[in-house]
């Protein structure tokens, strides 16, 4: 009984701190410290988890250093008293020169030698916790990009309140901005999107005209109606409640690559038509922002992407930079031109730079999900 | 062997025992003995986490990264000044209080939770109480082979722990004004060693720039491994390479607080005076 107590508690044990990490297939690395030495046992090792035994032999107080190139610190102990042997685990995960230093009277820049980490590139943390790292990384985007899109949304409404018309129309292009980069994420929560975001084309589907469409009708053609302040008010109201969903929803990989996916049909059905902001042609903010958002989801997966297909990252970041340069020749002030001002040509050619990301950032989803 | 383990005993200590000498004398004095569980409460805390968390570290193969490690170590320190500073001004208001003779409104002035006193002695001790028992497994480890750095580091705790207590029985007996002033200025040092020291740590782990960028080393005039340096380092917090973040945060703080703290406010009597 006592026997089986006593498992139990030594399972509870190993549990509890985590799978012990394998200290190289040789063992630990005896390190030899002295006022005046610094004897590494072995000057090599393979990538994952290197132990050293750091022994002090010496009068002086020392500390031992792990360093990667321009003395990034990988490791260090310190207090090593004289007497005194300590342990340094250090994680290497890539392959690489690397100096190893003890610093007697812990001073100067120590006793260096080299140390050569050989192999493949390793992280003891697997696949699964670099994914979950990136949608905590893109969730972290989501929320200051929903909080923005609230703090605007509540300016534009309160200027279309005040029947501030051309404060407004200024304010519009900016509080879109902060919704058309977290679109897709928004677009979870079915019946709000078209609530904010829908056409006048939504009557054809039995659903009332309101949202940012119907205040930019107002602004733009037909002057502030007498129902604009509700109208107004009421988009204020799904805008927070899409903000609270947005932070609390939970992404999966998948879906952030698909959502990277998304944002450029967006641009290539909404944007390049023009059909979106078709009273005040702010299209290319919106335009811009979806790019933004792409942009974002890639940049969060990119270490899952970058272990898995290397070529990919380089062709999508070529072709993000691409589409930048392109839009940048039509800023005008603080944002963009009008999406009137661009001749034929223009679009075209903004619609050729959408479509050449496209296709390698479809392979994105491809490279998460394998 | 003995000396120099002996020093980081000394060090590593000094200035736990510093802060919680200074916070038991004001409760003794301002005859708030009854607080004085809490400040045990903080630091059995403290040490039972920081000796439990020291034995898996040391004979389990449980490690955190060398960046965890760093960001916990700074993170602890930032929020130790933070807790640190509050205490310094909780002083002074009851300084305030007691030299205008207010003696029946002392408590409303003290009126701090319980739950600070754990958590101002909590920090003190936790702050570097894991690295202290990390060193303290190894000494013990090495104990096969050589007593000598467990015995001086052992005889560095216990020399920290009496130069606190001297501290304490000195201050007992300032008078009260004396007291707060004195100490409150030297905690007020002490604590900007401590946010410096927790910006070196954000700097070696890289998560702040700076860590070679010097402001000064005296690695070679005033050596950490010296009984002068190791003292200074147990109280200040002084470090032998300063970089240029550190030493300006340090004297950011200490240009912002101490004056805040040094002057005092004018008193109600003076404006009745006036009219």
């Amino acid at each position: 009984m006592s026997k089986r107590i006593l498992g139990l508690g030594l399972l509870l044990l190993a549990a509890a701190c985590g799978t012990p990490s394998q200290a190289g297939a040789d063992g630990p690395i005896a390190v030899e410290a002295t006022d005046d030495a610094c004897k590494v046992a072995r000057t090599s090792a393979n990538t994952g988890t290197v132990t050293f035994e750091v022994t002090n032999k010496g009068t002086k107080v020392t500390e031992f250093y792990l360093f990667a190139a321009g003395d990034r610190i990988l490791g260090e102990v310190e207090n090593i008293g004289p007497g005194l042997t300590r342990r340094l685990i250090v994680e290497v995960t890539e392959a690489g020169e690397l100096e190893t230093a003890c610093k007697p009277g812990m001073k100067g820049d120590g006793i260096r030698g080299k140390f050569t980490v050989t192999g493949e590139g390793k992280k003891s943390t697997d696949g699964d916790a670099k994914l979950a790292e990136a949608t905590k990384s893109y969730q972290r985007w989501v929320n200051s990009q929903a909080d923005s899109l609230l703090a605007k949304t509540t300016e534009f409404v309160d200027a279309v309140k005040a029947g501030k018309v051309e404060d407004a129309k200024a304010l519009f292009p900016v509080a879109r901005t902060y919704w058309e980069r977290i679109e897709p994420v928004a677009e979870s929560f079915g019946d709000l999107d078209p609530k904010i975001d829908g056409r006048e084309d939504v009557i054809q589907e039995g659903l009332e005209f309101t949202g940012f469409h119907r205040l930019e009708k107002d602004l733009w053609v037909t002057g502030p109606q007498a129902d604009t302040p509700a109208i107004a008010d009421r988009l204020l109201t799904d805008v927070k409640d899409i903000v609270t969903q947005a932070k609390a929803v939970e992404l999966t990989p998948l879906q952030l690559a698909n959502g990277a996916k998304e944002l450029l049909d967006e641009v290539a059905t909404g944007k390049i038509t023009g059909e979106e902001d078709r009273y005040s042609h702010t299209d290319l903010w919106d335009f811009r922002a979806n790019v933004d958002g792409s942009q974002a989801a890639v940049a969060a997966l990119r270490p899952v992407i970058e272990e898995k297909d290397k070529a990919l990252v380089a062709t999508v970041d070529e072709k993000f930079k691409a589409l930048d340069a392109l839009l940048e020749t039509h800023r005008k002030g603080d944002g963009f031109k009008s999406y009137t001002e661009l001749s034929e040509a223009e679009v075209k050619a903004l619609a050729a730079a959408v479509d050449a990301l496209g296709e390698p950032i479809s392979k994105v989803a491809e490279a998460v999900a394998k | 062997m003995l000396l120099s383990n002996g020093l980081i005993g000394l060090r590593e200590g000094l200035e736990a025992a510093l802060v919680v000498s200074i916070l038991v004398a004001f409760l003794v004095k301002t005859d708030r003995r009854s607080v004085l569980p809490f400040v045990w409460l903080g630091v059995g805390i403290a040490v039972v986490l920081s000796v439990t968390a020291g034995a898996v570290i040391t004979f389990t193969a449980a490690t955190m990264t060398f960046e965890q490690q760093e960001a916990f170590g700074g993170a602890m320190s930032i929020l130790a000044v933070a807790f640190v500073t509050g205490m310094i001004f909780w002083m002074r208001s009851t300084a305030r209080t007691i030299s205008a003779h207010l003696r029946g409104k002392l408590d409303d002035a003290i009126k701090v939770g319980p739950f600070a006193v754990v958590v101002v002695s909590f920090l003190a001790v936790g702050r570097e109480g894991l690295e202290t028992a990390v060193f303290f497994y190894s000494s013990v480890q090495s104990a096969g082979t050589t007593t000598q750095p467990l015995i001086g580091f052992l005889l560095g705790l216990a020399v920290a722990v009496a130069l606190a207590f001297l501290l304490y029985r000195g201050a007992i007996r300032f008078d009260l004004g004396k007291f707060f002033t004195w100490t409150g200025a030297l905690l007020v040092f002490v604590a900007a060693g401590v946010l410096a020291y927790g910006l070196h740590d954000l700097q070696e782990a890289a998560i702040l720039p700076g860590l070679n960028t010097l402001a000064f080393d005296l690695s070679d005039t005033l050596p950490e491994d010296s009984w002068y340096g190791a003292l200074l380092k147990g109280i200040f917090n002084y470090s032998q390479r300063t970089s240029v973040l550190q030493a300006v945060a340090w004297c950011a703080y200490v240009a912002v607080v101490l004056p805040l703290f040094l002057i005092r406010p004018r008193t109600r009597a003076r404006v009745a005076a006036n009219h």
